[in-house]
């Protein structure tokens, strides 16, 4: 595909599901998302989440960057490109990494499968080609950008292994979190890995662009007694504030597009701190990070509990005497957990979890601002985490 | 495997001048050299003012400069060429067909441009402050540069300022009329950089090139290779061990640290600290080895500006070269550059990375041979130029003013050759543009200025580092300074 040309033409692409997604798209709501667009909702949020927290939902996920990286050096690169230690990684097994400037502030977040020693795919949200390619500088290694190469869908909810299952997917109970595998669904080859944004059971599948519409038709297939929804962008941001998941240029800046510098967050402001290695031989970022290790922290992002039923959108965060201590970055009211949470940075005198902290929310009612002031506990970010998310053989 | 306090990559003048100093203050000194004569490009250096006067205290070096070339010719294709001498720091003129006017506002501009580069040339002998790091003689070092500026008063400052990021062409245009004359200066400015006359900061750069010479004209006022048998001397005497025709092939190291390095025979030596005198990119790159450096830190050495773009060319003509119409009493350094449009038409070739069809040339005759550098003949990555063409370009410009151009030997060494010959990637003389935000603190670029690396233990001292190139020395003396204050 000449993806320069027809992205010339048209200012959107469409992604491989787009036949069909356009067709459920009822309120004709698109999302814009690394040049393609994906649906924002398809008709009602709140029912497309019910479905992933109930039965299972689909989004089209096909404008993630995939990266290909091969080539004897490959270990090695991407040991210097994230955090994290990856050299017990084994074929199959999917890691997740962030990868940070040589200030130790975090650019992006993603997902790291292996296929062997010397092929691993790199997937992530934000365009890193650039730093990829630099990071490869002396390694014996290729990059290459395949995202247009492959179609990509989430299938998230307590039923998608089951749903997977009736469509004779063989094994794929025993698939663990965090991994992946080939797997066949109805005489096309596809890649299923057991991973998600959404905090639950689901699963990622990567087929080529012509098999897509044949493979989003089979998920539907018994929806008869299981009700699959397509849910939209929308759903997806409510699903991934209650698993405590955080998005690049949403809840930090990526360091590589920040323009104030003391816009851009290190791992462990962010919560991630369980994701570098400092004893691990050399990364970008080893020596500011072990710097900044020996530093106490000055803010950090944080999940709060907060009293009453308001979403604290956008709201500024205070201490008992009303003094600025921080910032939401993301709210909701989270119908599943029947609570109004929320993520946000609290400075240092707050971080301990219990800490209590006041969020001033406007609550928009019929052109005009409820104003409240609510009491919020810290608590830990991942506030739904259920134990089918973890069990093998998944449920089925 | 031997153990030594220092050792020093390249043995081109900085590393010269470094491995005396350092073995002077009682270090173990190693040095190795790729190629068989120690030196480096400096065989190269057409002309050398002066060795400057840190080095002759340091090193007690001294040679007596030479009086043979006063001379500055400026040729013209109308044959009306103008003739500076220079005597004692003055200059006049011994022939011109610039009128009276013209002639006075020259001599004024060059008094300017003097008192301006003695201004910089106050910051261009330390090692260069850090800006942020709060610490006492980084600050005092700040404010006295400031105050050095401020000395001027308050008009000079203000037409300092108001030049220091000007085109020399504008400033020249101002005041002059007669093109030869605008053409001398000019070719003073973009000579061995990557602009010109018209481009931004060329005055900065003839500023920063005249505070290192210590002169507008770089003359030669004394053999280069005098001066380097003096500091290979230097260092036999301070018992300095120099390995020749031997090439590095890593620098060792483990956790962020040096341990040594390996020469390409397999040898190692061991010593926790190195000092580079290879430029930035082959250090950081070749050398050590991107691995172990951060992303963000191998962009800028990826970014540093290193396109060589004058060839040296030599010709070895059958008789003895007449220049037609001057007089032999008269010969001293020849500049064909004869007007701002005639450089940037020259100049519009390297933006393309292709080579001047009509080049431009600075040459100096000895009796048949007369070698040239010529510009702009810019570094092309993985390819090469059509040398013949090259040398038929210059053909073509010199037969202009000489009629017997029976030539029996020609040699051409491109930026090309030079990277290959003596390892500086781009083949640039200074081994990276002079450019404002590759010099003082920023030079070569952020995260390895004032000679040291990322790396516990590395150093640089070669013309990529503060305050360039040009035989000055200073790089050496003062990265040599750094590795004692910090081995304390």
């Amino acid at each position: 595909m000449n993806s320069l040309e027809i992205s010339y033409k048209k200012p959107l692409l469409e992604t491989p599901f787009h036949k069909r997604t356009s067709e459920l798209c009822y309120s004709n709501n698109w999302y814009r998302w690394a040049g393609y667009k994906v649906v924002n909702e398809y008709s009602s949020t709140e029912l497309e989440y019910t479905a992933i927290r109930n039965t299972a939902g689909l989004f089209d996920i096909t404008p993630m960057h995939k990266y290909e990286i091969k080539g004897e050096d490959a270990k090695k690169f991407i040991n210097k490109l994230i955090t994290k230690d990856i050299t017990n990684i084994q074929p199959n097994q999917v890691s997740y990494g962030i990868w940070c400037n040589e200030d130790g502030m975090v650019i992006d977040d993603g997902t790291i499968f292996c296929f062997n020693e010397n092929h691993y795919r790199i997937f992530c949200a934000e365009r890193n080609l650039n730093w990829l390619s630099d990071t490869a500088t002396g390694f014996n290694v290729s990059i290459e950008d395949i995202s247009t190469s492959i179609a990509a869908l989430a299938f998230q909810g307590p039923l998608s292994c089951k749903i997977l299952n009736l469509l004779k997917v063989d094994n794929i109970e025993n698939l663990k979190p965090f991994h992946f595998d080939n797997y066949d669904l109805e005489n096309h080859n596809i890649t299923i890995s057991r991973t998600g944004f959404s905090g639950d059971l689901g699963y990622e599948i990567w087929c080529d662009p012509s098999e897509a519409i044949d493979v989003w038709d089979s998920l539907f297939k018994f929806n008869k007694d299981y009700k699959v929804l397509a849910a939209g962008m929308n759903a997806l941001e409510m699903v991934r504030i209650e698993a405590g998941f955080i998005q690049p240029n949403v809840d930090f800046m990526s360091a590589e597009q920040a323009l104030r510098p003391n816009r851009m967050r290190n791992p462990y402001e962010l919560g991630l701190g369980w994701l570098v290695s400092l004893d691990k031989d050399y990364f970008t970022g080893k020596t500011a990070l072990t710097k900044i290790r020996q530093k106490s922290l000055e803010k950090k992002l944080v999940g709060l509990d907060i009293e009453g039923d308001k979403p604290a959108v956008g709201s500024v965060l205070y201490d008992g005497q009303k003094k600025e201590i921080g910032i939401v970055t993301a709210a909701m009211w989270s119908p599943t957990l029947k609570s109004n949470i929320a993520i946000g940075y609290v400075n240092k005198d707050f971080m301990k979890i219990g800490s209590t902290v006041f969020a001033e929310i406007y609550h928009p009612e019929e052109l005009e601002y409820k104003k409240i002031w609510a009491n919020c506990k810290v608590v830990k970010k991942q506030f739904f985490n259920p134990q089918r998310r973890y069990n093998i053989p998944a449920d089925i | 495997m031997k153990n030594f306090d220092v050792i020093i990559i390249g043995g081109g003048h900085n590393g010269l001048v470094a491995a005396s100093y350092l073995a002077k203050k009682n270090k173990k000194v190693l040095l190795i050299e790729k190629n068989d004569n120690i030196g480096g490009l400096s065989e190269y250096a057409e002309s050398l003012n002066c060795i400057s006067p840190i080095i002759k205290k340091e090193l007690n070096i001294n040679i007596v400069s030479t009086n043979h070339t006063n001379h500055i010719i400026s040729l013209e294709d109308n044959q009306n060429h103008t003739i500076v001498e220079y005597n004692n720091e003055n200059l006049s003129f011994l022939k011109t067909n610039a009128d009276e006017h013209n002639q006075q506002n020259f001599l004024s501009i060059i008094n300017k441009y003097k008192l301006f580069s003695k201004t910089l040339g106050s910051f261009m002998f330390n090692q260069p402050p850090r800006v942020k790091s709060g610490n006492r003689a980084d600050i005092m070092q700040l404010i006295s540069m400031g105050w050095k500026i401020r000395k001027l008063g308050k008009r000079n400052m203000r037409e300092l300022l108001r030049v220091i990021g000007l085109n020399i062409a504008d400033d020249l245009e101002d005041n002059l009329s007669n093109d030869n004359l605008i053409g001398l200066l000019s070719h003073e400015a973009v000579l061995g950089t990557n602009l010109g006359p018209r481009s931004p900061g060329s005055i900065l750069t003839l500023l920063y090139k005249q505070a290192i010479n210590n002169n507008i004209f770089n003359l030669k006022k004394i053999e280069v290779i005098d001066y380097i048998n003096q500091l290979e001397d230097c260092c036999n005497n301070h018992s300095v061990e120099i390995i020749k025709s031997s090439k590095v092939k890593k620098i060792l190291t483990q956790n962020n640290c040096v341990t040594g390095i390996e020469l390409q025979n397999g040898d190692i030596f061991e010593s926790y600290c190195v000092m580079s005198n290879a430029d930035p990119k082959t250090t950081y790159l070749n050398l050590l080895g991107a691995e172990i450096l951060d992303t963000d830190f191998i962009r800028r050495v990826k970014n540093f500006r290193n396109k060589g773009n004058v060839a040296k060319l030599e010709l070895v003509f059958e008789k003895e070269i007449n220049i037609n119409g001057i007089d032999k009493k008269m010969y001293g350094k020849f500049i064909y550059a004869p007007n701002i449009k005639y450089i940037e038409h020259a100049f519009n070739a390297n933006k393309y990375n292709k080579y001047s069809e009509k080049p431009c040339l600075e040459f100096y005759i000895n009796k048949n041979i007369l070698s040239a550098n010529v510009y702009y003949v810019p570094y092309v990555a993985n390819s090469h130029h059509q040398e013949n063409e090259i040398i038929k370009n210059c053909k073509n410009v010199l037969s202009k003013f000489i009629s017997d151009m029976n030539v029996i030997k020609e040699n051409l060494i491109t930026p090309n050759q030079m990277e290959k010959k003596y390892n500086i990637s781009g083949g640039h003389w200074h081994h990276g543009d002079l450019e404002i935000d590759q010099l003082l603190m920023m030079r070569p670029f952020y995260g390895s200025a004032q000679y040291s690396t990322p790396i516990n233990g590395l150093y640089l001292c070669s013309a990529g580092t503060h305050p360039g190139g040009g035989l000055t020395g200073i790089n050496g003396i003062n990265a040599a300074k750094k590795v004692i204050g910090d081995l304390k």
